[in-house]
């Protein structure tokens, strides 16, 4: 529980080779039985792999083992208003799921002047590039040197992709 | 056809060879940094080009030169497999189907859209060595409150009074406008550059007849860096300045905030 809730590096969560070490062979059933106990608390521990963005399919890419991540995540999902209460805005949200969904429909990958060029139709060109800023400082986007955008850690770990994409199809406008 | 002509033909192969294949090398590149779709090049007519030229090549970066193509090329056929793959998943949306609906959808509606597929992670933060080291740090930099307190030094300061036009002008709220002022010190910038042949020092450059005149200098041309007249370089430990032809309206990627401070001497 330790390993998973308290972050130790950059990012939260633990790999699977620390499990192995701490917890021993038979980490997964132990990971399964708090699962269990997690579930009643709206929690879930999630196993997130770092697959290629240009690998990007349904079944999330494959990954060698020492890549894979155990992180704690929320089962369910939040409304406006608990959103609102946990530090997001509105339009910050607006914009992060609008940046993701475009990601996703390039393959997960796009220039940068063309996200900020979406986003600022909507939101106006600064505040497009703070935005775009935010997501990065964030991990929900990462950028390469020559400028090209592609799906962070976070996004990777704390977005259901299918379901953002058929509930953007499904949209009424 | 005679030996002459021959070599004449050969060359001009070789020279349009070249530039083909660094063409084919180029759009290959964009198309890795997703700005064109893989299927924009037509990779049969690309290794159709390499057998043609392929007798030309004379040199050792020739053949270097087709080699790099080649593994170009086959980075595009691997998108290209990529895109299929990704069309047939389930994840397959148009880019520009995702466009007009950002476009047309409410902001309210995007947050809600998201919140429906947003599992945050959960973590607890702590303490780390490294963050206790940074608090001691600068606990033991921190003067007493007093101290601080003294520091500031707090004045009623003046009433509204009239003042002349002369004041005005002098303080840079009246006199030539500000596009007039930039383009002044952008025509300064270029002639001396036409003078010296080579990049101006930024303090040689922004230093004045007073430190209020180099303030201003230093303002003005903070704003030609920004709106792209001229670029701003660190040359060895001196920073200098290179203007540009046209103003360029495009922000260069990777562009940063860089405050100057000014010293009073100055």
């Amino acid at each position: 529980m330790h390993l998973l809730l308290f972050r130790r590096g950059k990012i939260p969560g633990a790999r699977e080779w620390e499990f192995k070490e701490k917890v021993g062979k038979n980490y997964e059933q132990v990971l399964a039985q708090l699962n269990e106990l997690l579930s009643e608390l709206d929690l879930e521990i999630k196993k997130v792999t770092e697959p290629r963005s240009e690998e990007m399919t349904t079944e999330g890419g494959r990954a060698s083992l020492e890549e894979a991540r155990y992180f704690v995540a929320l089962k369910g999902t939040l409304g406006v208003k608990e959103a609102k209460m946990i530090g997001w805005r509105i339009d910050n949200l607006a914009a992060l799921s609008a940046s993701v969904a475009y990601l996703v429909s390039k393959q997960g990958k796009a220039a940068r002047e063309d996200l900020e060029k979406l986003l600022a139709q909507k939101f106006g060109r600064w505040k497009a590039i703070t935005l775009v800023d935010i997501f990065l400082r964030t991990g929900y986007l990462e950028e390469d040197d020559a400028g090209t955008m592609s799906l962070g850690w976070r996004t990777r770990s704390e977005i259901d992709l299918r379901a953002l994409m058929t509930k953007m199809a499904e949209a009424k406008v | 056809m005679t030996s002459t002509e021959k070599t004449k033909g050969s060359r001009t192969g070789l020279s349009s060879g070249r530039k083909e294949l660094k063409e084919i090398i180029e759009t290959c590149d964009s198309i890795s940094e997703r700005k064109f779709n893989p299927f924009f090049l037509d990779v049969k007519l690309g290794v159709e080009t390499l057998r043609q030229y392929f007798p030309f090549w004379e040199t050792f970066e020739d053949h270097c030169l087709d080699a790099h193509t080649i593994n170009r090329l086959s980075e595009v056929v691997r998108l290209q497999n990529t895109q299929l793959k990704f069309q047939s998943s389930a994840l397959y949306v148009d880019p520009e189907f995702v466009t007009r609906k950002v476009e047309r959808m409410s902001e309210k509606k995007l947050a809600e859209v998201f919140l429906q597929s947003w599992h945050p992670v959960t973590e607890l933060e702590q303490l780390t060595n490294g963050a206790v080291a940074d608090a001691l740090d600068y606990w033991n930099l921190l003067l007493p409150i007093e101290e601080r307190w003294k520091r500031r030094e707090y004045s009623q300061g003046n009433r509204p009074e009239t003042t002349d036009s002369d004041t005005l002008t002098g303080l840079g709220i009246r006199g030539k406008e500000f596009g007039e002022q930039l383009i002044g010190l952008w025509n300064d910038l270029r002639q001396l550059y036409s003078v010296e042949k080579r990049p101006i020092d930024y303090w040689k450059f922004v230093k004045g007849a007073s430190y209020q005149e180099t303030v201003q200098r230093a303002y003005y041309v903070s704003f030609l860096v920004t709106y792209g007249y001229a670029k701003l370089q660190p040359d060895g430990d001196q920073m200098v300045l290179v203007p540009n032809d046209e103003p360029s309206e495009k922000t260069a990627s990777g562009t940063v905030s860089f405050p100057i401070p000014i010293p009073r001497g100055s």
